[in-house]
């Protein structure tokens, strides 16, 4: 990760969206942190960047996007904020990110942080040299109940894939689907699909269908080309008895799992025309976990209790 | 109607509670940090509380469409503590300056000691030093005196009126408060501080201005549905809705958005309701519908007959 790019790149996006007071303070706070300050000062730093930036969305155009994944293969602000972005800004403006020095601060800003300093310290970790060393916290990341702050931690970044192991992945990805996070967001997790998370979704599949509860529409992508006969049939049934959200996924899932068959037969079958048209995507090629992002509709999440 | 209770411990109430408030009308809550009922022993567990008052409870109460704000003090009883007293006001110092923090407090006096004069000097010093409001908790005991000493300090370290708040007022403190320029607020508690008869013949007494209404709901036998119950009362004995609406909630929103951190714009919104609060994993929701009360439910009804959802 190259720092300095990373710090100008956030000053860009903020910049135009502060008040001309708003920003000479913050320059003047970036500076004061790459002078270095006490942990405490670091912490009311975050915490009052509340008065500076506002917490509406960044809405980032086109262009600040694509320098968004110039900077890291991955990154997606899209669902960032403005406060969240001078936050950010904040930490990485500290000169000592690679020292234990920088690491314990962050550490104690995590201690003391609340909700949406929670949300812009975990969106940072991906900016940080040596990454590695944040494994942990990325997973305390994952264990939290507040959905903002978890999928601050896991979405849209691609710091879980690159650090996580199977075990601490996994759980995001259940997870997710227990929450009704939008689950493609998860960056990386095609190029980490295999068998063991196959079986983990199926078992989930199971268990609704045995509480008679609606599968989670966006499950199916966690199964890619893993699962054998099981996720072949599981894949059917729901193509059969899903929901129309259900079945659009299961359409994905059989597009990316190679079952031909099984599409060209739902295809004659299905009258839904949302359906029909996943179905055609699932035939005519590569299905990335970004073409899930279509199940993530009001729509798609109303329809699950039907 | 729609209401604001302005002093109320939400971390020690269930999501019943929460889901009552939320279909009487209660749209926000202020949550001031006080006792938890038996002192704390070191200053790591008000690390949790003050970080849990701006985390996980305030996330709670989103799930039911209420907003969470709250207050960050040193509250009088365990201001005896001198062990606690250094580092927990500098704890409060740190936590005084978040997002949606609305006042210091609730500080002032319980035993009316030297050691709780000392800190609600200090924590005065912070309202001033950050420009934003104190909340002040006058004692069961010798309350009378209480008021007057907590008015005398706050004016002598130049705090203005209009930004101090003195809480748990009654028919004998109502007036020294009304008098000196500071808003006077009311626990309505079923048994003990206030019932909601006395609130009504008080603001028809003294009329509207700059009293607050509030429940102070917390561990003990209390009723966080106090503010509602209470504007109920009064609407029912003829007391104008506008001055019903000043009590329960305009009041409170003047007083603490002086803090800066009150979204007032959004309050006076239609609560949101957010879909994703449908999860069930080891959460408050578990496995359910969200039970957001009946005000917010029909409002998401009435959206998705609109096509919207
Ligand atoms: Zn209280």
């Amino acid at each position: 990760m190259d720092l300095a790019a990373a710090r100008s790149l956030f000053a860009a996006w903020l910049a135009p969206r502060l008040g001309g007071q708003a920003r000479s303070t913050f320059d003047a706070w970036a500076e004061a942190l790459a002078g270095g300050v006490d942990d405490g000062e670091f912490c009311v730093l975050l915490s009052r960047a509340c008065r500076l930036a506002e917490q509406r969305p960044l809405k980032p155009n086109a262009t600040e996007c694509a320098a968004a994944s110039e900077l890291l293969v991955g990154l997606n602000p899209e669902r960032w904020s403005e406060l969240e972005t001078m936050r950010v800004a904040l930490v990485l403006a500290r000169s000592d990110l690679n020292q234990q020095s920088g690491a314990a601060a962050l550490e104690e800003a995590f201690r003391y942080a609340d909700m949406g300093e929670l949300c812009a310290l975990y969106r940072s970790l991906a900016f940080l040299p040596d990454g590695a060393r944040f494994a942990w916290r990325c997973g305390e990341g994952h264990r939290t109940n507040m959905v903002s702050v978890f999928e601050a931690n896991a979405l849209d970044t691609p710091y879980p894939a690159t650090h996580l192991d199977d075990t601490a992945l996994f759980q995001i990805v259940i997870k997710c689907l227990h929450l009704a996070s939008p689950l493609w967001r998860l960056v990386g997790l095609d190029g980490r699909l295999n068998s063991d998370l196959a079986r983990m979704a199926l078992d989930l599949a199971d268990e609704r269908r045995s509480a008679l509860r609606p599968v989670q529409p966006m499950l199916w992508l966690c199964l890619g080309q893993n699962g054998g006969q099981r996720a072949a049939s599981s894949l059917a049934l729901e193509l059969k008895q899903g929901s129309v959200a259900g079945r659009r996924g299961a359409a994905l899932g059989c597009g990316r799992a190679g079952l031909t068959e099984e599409l060209e037969l739902a295809l004659l079958e299905e009258k839904e025309l949302l359906v029909r048209d996943s179905l055609t995507k699932a035939l005519s090629g590569h299905i990335t976990q970004e073409m899930f992002a279509a199940l993530e509709t009001p729509d798609a999440i109303t329809k699950e209790n039907n | 109607m729609r209401f604001f209770d302005p002093h109320v411990h939400m971390t020690s109430r269930t999501t019943d509670d929460y889901e009552a408030m939320a279909a009487a009308g209660v749209r926000a809550v202020i949550e001031p940090a006080f006792w938890l009922g038996q002192p704390r022993t070191q200053v790591g567990t008000f690390v949790d509380y003050f970080s849990n008052l701006v985390g996980w409870e305030r996330f709670r109460a989103s799930q039911f469409g209420i907003a969470h704000y709250c207050a960050i003090g040193l509250n009088s009883k365990e201001a005896n503590d001198a062990n606690l007293e250094r580092p927990v006001l500098d704890l409060v110092r740190r936590f005084a300056c978040k997002q949606g923090v609305v006042a210091i407090g609730e500080i002032g006096f319980d035993d009316i000691t030297q050691a709780e004069e000392r800190v609600y000097r200090e924590q005065l010093a912070m309202a001033l030093e950050f420009e934003t409001v104190a909340m002040v908790h006058s004692p069961h005991r010798d309350k009378k005196e209480g008021v007057r000493r907590s008015l005398e300090i706050a004016f002598e370290m130049g705090l203005a009126p209009e930004r101090l708040v003195i809480d748990h007022n009654n028919e004998e403190t109502v007036e020294a408060v009304l008098e000196s320029g500071a808003w006077a607020a009311f626990t309505i508690y079923p048994h003990t501080k206030m019932s909601p008869v006395r609130m009504s013949d008080l603001v028809e007494r003294f009329g509207p201005e700059r009293m607050i209404v509030n429940s102070s709901g917390d561990w003990g036998i209390s009723d966080p549905l106090a503010v509602p119950r209470t504007a109920q009362l009064m609407l029912s004995r003829g007391i104008a809705a506008e001055a019903v609406r000043a009590v329960t909630w305009g009041n409170a929103i003047a007083a603490y958005s002086q803090s800066g951190q009150i979204d007032v714009a959004g309050l006076s919104q239609e609560p949101v309701i957010d879909q994703r609060a449908m999860f069930e994993d080891n959460s408050v929701l578990r496995g359910q519908r969200p039970r957001v009360g009946r005000a917010a439910l029909a409002a998401l009804a009435a959206r998705a007959e609109g096509g919207q959802v």
